[in-house]
């Protein structure tokens, strides 16, 4: 197989679609990153947030749909996954909340909790499989999964819509200009008579609502089960988007559409005796080590970044 | 504040010591067992013949009600030092009655286990006996009134906050374990036999929960259990030193998973190829032996070591942050050792061919085997143990060299505390080489080791660990380099103001922090630590990831994270047990982990002063205001 056959329709087409999915998880997590990032807080565990928004979104679905399976195997009850949707979103809320109270209120250095988060998110799924399922490494599948509009679940428009809303919070509302106050210098923010908990907080538990959007966009919207360590680093990567994106809404979906457009690309070249996959793989990475070293564009972090505030 | 502590904590007691079960006569292994408690007992096992005489068990109970409420009036007595008086008394007869009453349940143990071998029994009929949470709170309560004992008298808050490094961990471990506790509560439910009241489930509940950490502290009981335990305990040591590394000097390296790939890939260059390479194959055994064993050691801390320059490069030049990097280098790591590891043969645009020779060919990606060159011995092989190529038996005679030149090394270091460091550095040095050639002149003790113990693949790498772990006391506290180290890390201005070289610092710390990671790499890779010799590409690098709740856990000083990677090691390997026989899975212990770096990163949820480092300077010195 030749270069040629990269450039033909059976090949550019599920690229394309590949990209625009594998974009979603990103760019959901990183926007959500971003309000958490914009306010002064690193979130470096919406890597442990996808993968508890995606548990809670399949197990809840199976759960929901099971005792309508038991009388009807085909049963198609649409409010199922929106409901799982739902949990996902409340079950990232908490983790978000978890994180930012260890991380606001008993200022603990945010990277650690984040870390904990991640670790937390390694192990505990194991054992809610285990609870559920009596196995450790996948959940049953879900028959009632997220519909698909025009070919994609909805989740991936919700996504791309979520750019623009995203971009007028941040810097047409008061709202978001109080959020980035209070990530670029909070002592300010706090004399001006912005409350700087609170703001942290809000945006700690809106970024873990994204995020475990994220994750129930994986479970039972591309798949239809939860698989141990189904996020694979997308919550890193999509860290790294964020910072790529020199944290401002626009930036990101550029970034996530970069590294989803890499992701796919391995996908589609595997087999393929053109590029290998790890090849293509590991690039995007190493984009983003070149741009965090300033040698494509710059990037400029909130000023007050990963400092607790002492009031 | 202390009167209302010790409320809370006595009810807590008496309601743990009126419902859990005081003790366990017998156990199947799945975990059921008959239980001793405080009201008769609660039979699961089903089929037990006989019971220990635990009649006198009532007795102490009201022993205990008196000890609470004695407890409760010394509160009230007006001097301080009374009042600390009063609680020692208190707390040492607490721990006294403790004592007699576990060797009171083991001598009636003992005594049906000898009756019944007596009658000709061919196994004892009581097994897995043990004391449980009944007990244990009983004696933990006494050690609890002996430390409110303390606070009582002036300075004893000081000395709290003084101890906050054993402090803080041993309460968020505590905390997690409670969690713990509540997860297994939850997720595991026990069968009743017919006609059991309520309160016997609590106890059996309670018992499960028990017996939950019963086994995951269980490898401390046995050799095998041990050696298991610092065989998961040496990679972690490693990768928690690494961890400590940075942070001391004021950075967070996530790197080590990366760090650790990358030192296992040299390791396998110089191990597999370098080694086996045709124009050294005329060398005799022993001299490849000192050629290739350190060379492909130190390949390893390279390749670690390069890998993690290479972040802190980034960081001192361009101003990139670590954490974020290091990711992102994980990352690369993975994908070039499955470049390397996954197939030999890559075909770019269809045209070009690259042709690489490290694959071993079949289906799994593995390497191929490390030249006997090049390998660390077992820890067997060290005491003088080595494998019958026919039986299979591991037999030999326990030599004497190994501990000997430990003793006369840590003698030597003790007794000749008025030396001058680098002195006494070299005659520790020269006192463990004695003891290792007066240990070889004594005769051994001819054994064969069980085939559990010699199964297990603790190796050579452990002995690095522990020379790492030496070297990292030694370089960060005796070394103008560590304490400059230091400095960075606790006021970045301060030391560059005082001349140190921040970006020249960062770059040695990740380089240095990195070249531990990768020493991790000797363990898996050259010490045969998953079984082959080799590379494979289920090469655990997540104990890159446990490095950082070690290094938390411990503290950042190299006997916390030595202790602590141990801890995990022994939870690691208890958990197996856990899976055996409660059916709970393994990731408990990963849960566990998790929940400790949560509470220590959050302080442990103790007041300020014992996590701002300033109040914490200002409590120990007793001013006022601070408490």
């Amino acid at each position: 197989m030749g270069i040629e056959t990269i450039f033909t329709a059976a090949f550019l087409v599920p690229l394309l679609q590949t990209t625009l999915r594998s974009t979603t998880t990103l760019l959901l997590t990183a926007l959500g990153g971003m309000f958490s990032e914009r306010s002064g807080v690193v979130n470096i565990a919406l890597e442990g947030m996808i993968i508890f928004g995606a548990l809670t979104a399949a197990v809840s679905a199976q759960l929901m749909e099971a005792p309508y399976l038991a009388k009807d195997p085909g049963a198609r009850i649409w409010w199922i996954p929106w409901v799982a949707v739902l949990l996902a979103m409340v079950v990232g809320a908490f983790i978000g909340w978890i994180h930012a109270v260890v991380s606001i209120k008993y200022k603990a250095d945010q990277i650690i909790s984040g870390t904990a988060i991640n670790l937390l998110a390694a192990g505990l799924p194991s054992l809610v499989l285990v609870y559920f399922y009596d196995n450790t490494t996948a959940s049953k599948e879900v028959v009632n999964r997220l519909p698909e509009w025009f070919g994609f679940s909805p989740l991936v428009y919700l996504a791309f819509a979520l750019v623009p809303i995203t971009w007028y919070v941040m810097f047409k509302t008061p709202w978001g200009l109080r959020l980035r106050s209070v990530g670029e210098h909070p002592e300010a923010a706090d004399t001006m008579g912005i409350n700087v908990f609170r703001t942290r907080y809000v945006a700690v538990i809106l970024s873990g609502v994204l995020a475990g959007l994220a994750g129930a966009f994986l479970s039972i919207g591309v798949l239809n089960q939860f698989v141990r360590n189904m996020s694979a680093g997308q919550g890193f990567i999509a860290l790294a988007a964020l910072i790529f994106g020199k944290w401002h809404p626009i930036g990101v979906l550029g970034a996530t559409l970069l590294f989803g457009f890499a992701k796919a690309l391995a996908i589609q070249l595997g087999g393929k005796d053109i590029v290998p996959p790890t090849v293509i793989e590991a690039f995007p990475f190493i984009l983003t080590m070149l741009v965090l070293a300033g040698f494509v564009g710059t990037s400029r972090a909130p000023k007050a970044i990963g400092k607790p505030y002492e009031k | 504040m202390n009167r209302i502590w010790l409320a809370f904590t006595s009810v807590i007691f008496l309601l743990l010591l009126a419902v859990s079960p005081w003790a366990v006569a017998i156990r199947a292994f799945g975990g059921k067992g008959v239980l001793v408690t405080l009201w008769g007992t609660v039979d699961l096992y089903g089929r037990a013949k006989v019971l220990p005489d635990v009649s006198w068990l009532g007795y102490f109970t009201a022993f205990w009600v008196a000890l609470a409420l004695a407890a409760a009036v010394a509160t009230f007595l007006p001097e301080a030092r009374t009042r600390a008086r009063a609680f020692y008394v208190l707390g040492i007869l607490g721990v006294a009655v403790f004592a007699l009453e576990a060797y009171l349940f083991y001598h009636a143990v003992w005594a049906v286990n000898n009756a019944a071998l007596a009658e000709g029994a061919r196994r004892p009929p009581l097994k897995r006996y043990s004391l449980s949470l009944g007990a244990y709170a009983s004696f933990l309560y006494s050690l609890f009134l002996l430390m409110i004992g303390r606070m009582q008298l002036p300075g004893g808050r000081a000395l709290l906050v003084r101890w906050r490094g054993v402090v803080v961990p041993a309460v968020s471990m505590l905390l997690a374990m409670v969690a713990g506790a509540v997860v297994v509560w939850i997720l595991k439910d026990v069968k009743m036999p017919e006609g059991s009241s309520t309160l016997d489930y609590y106890a059996a509940k309670l018992d499960l929960v028990t017996y939950t950490f019963q086994l995951l502290f269980g490898p401390l009981l046995t050799a095998s259990g041990w050696f298991q335990s610092l065989l998961i305990a040496t990679p972690l040591i490693f990768t928690g030193l690494a961890v400590a590394f940075g942070f001391q000097a004021g950075l967070f390296n996530i790197g080590a998973p990366g760090q650790l790939t990358i030192g296992a890939i040299s390791a396998m260059l110089v191990g597999v190829h370098l080694a086996n390479a045709h124009w050294f194959a005329g060398l005799p055994d022993p001299v490849a032996r000192a050629i290739f064993l350190p060379l492909s050691i130190l390949a390893a801390a390279t390749g670690g070591a390069f890998w993690g320059a290479i972040p802190g490069w980034l960081k001192a030049r361009y101003g990139a942050h670590e954490v974020i990097n290091t990711i992102m280098m994980n990352y690369i790591a993975a994908s070039i050792f499955l470049f390397m590891i996954a197939s030999n043969e890559y075909t770019f645009f269809g045209k070009w061919t690259l042709h690489m020779p490290f694959k071993y060919p079949g289906y799994e990606g593995r390497s191929y085997e490390v030249a006997e060159s090049a390998r660390i011995p077992l820890m067997v092989n060290f005491f003088g143990f080595h494998q019958d190529p026919a039986t299979g038996a591991w037999t030999g005679a326990f030599s004497w060299s190994m501990p000997l030149a430990l003793a006369f090394m840590i003698a030597a270091y003790v007794l000749l505390r008025r030396l001058e460091l680098g002195k006494r550095l070299l005659v520790a040095f020269g006192a463990a080489i004695a003891g290792y050639l007066v240990g070889s002149f004594l005769p051994g003790i001819p054994m064969e080791l069980s085939p559990k113990l010699a199964s297990v693949r603790l190796n050579g790498a452990f002995i690095i660990a522990v020379f790492a772990v030496a070297f990292y006391n030694y370089y960060m506290w005796r070394t103008r380099d560590g304490y400059e180290l230091r400095a960075v890390g606790l006021a970045p201005k301060a030391a560059e103001y005082g001349g140190v070289s921040i970006a020249k610092k960062t770059i040695l710390a990740m380089a240095i922090s990195g070249a531990l990671a990768g020493l991790a790499a000797t363990h898996y890779v050259l010490g045969g630590g998953i079984d082959e010799y080799r590379l494979k590409q289920s090469l655990p690098t997540n104990v890159g990831f446990d490095g950082i709740a070690v290094a938390l856990l411990g503290q950042n000083t190299p006997i916390g994270v030595f202790l602590s990677a141990l801890l995990f090691g022994v939870l690691s390997t208890g958990g197996l047990q856990l899976d055996l026989q409660l059916g709970i899975s393994r990731e408990l212990v990963m849960m566990l982990q998790a929940l400790i770096v949560l509470f220590i990163a959050a302080g442990g949820f103790l007041p300020r002063y014992f996590t701002d480092p300033i109040l914490a300077a200002q409590a120990e010195e007793g001013a006022q205001g601070v408490i």
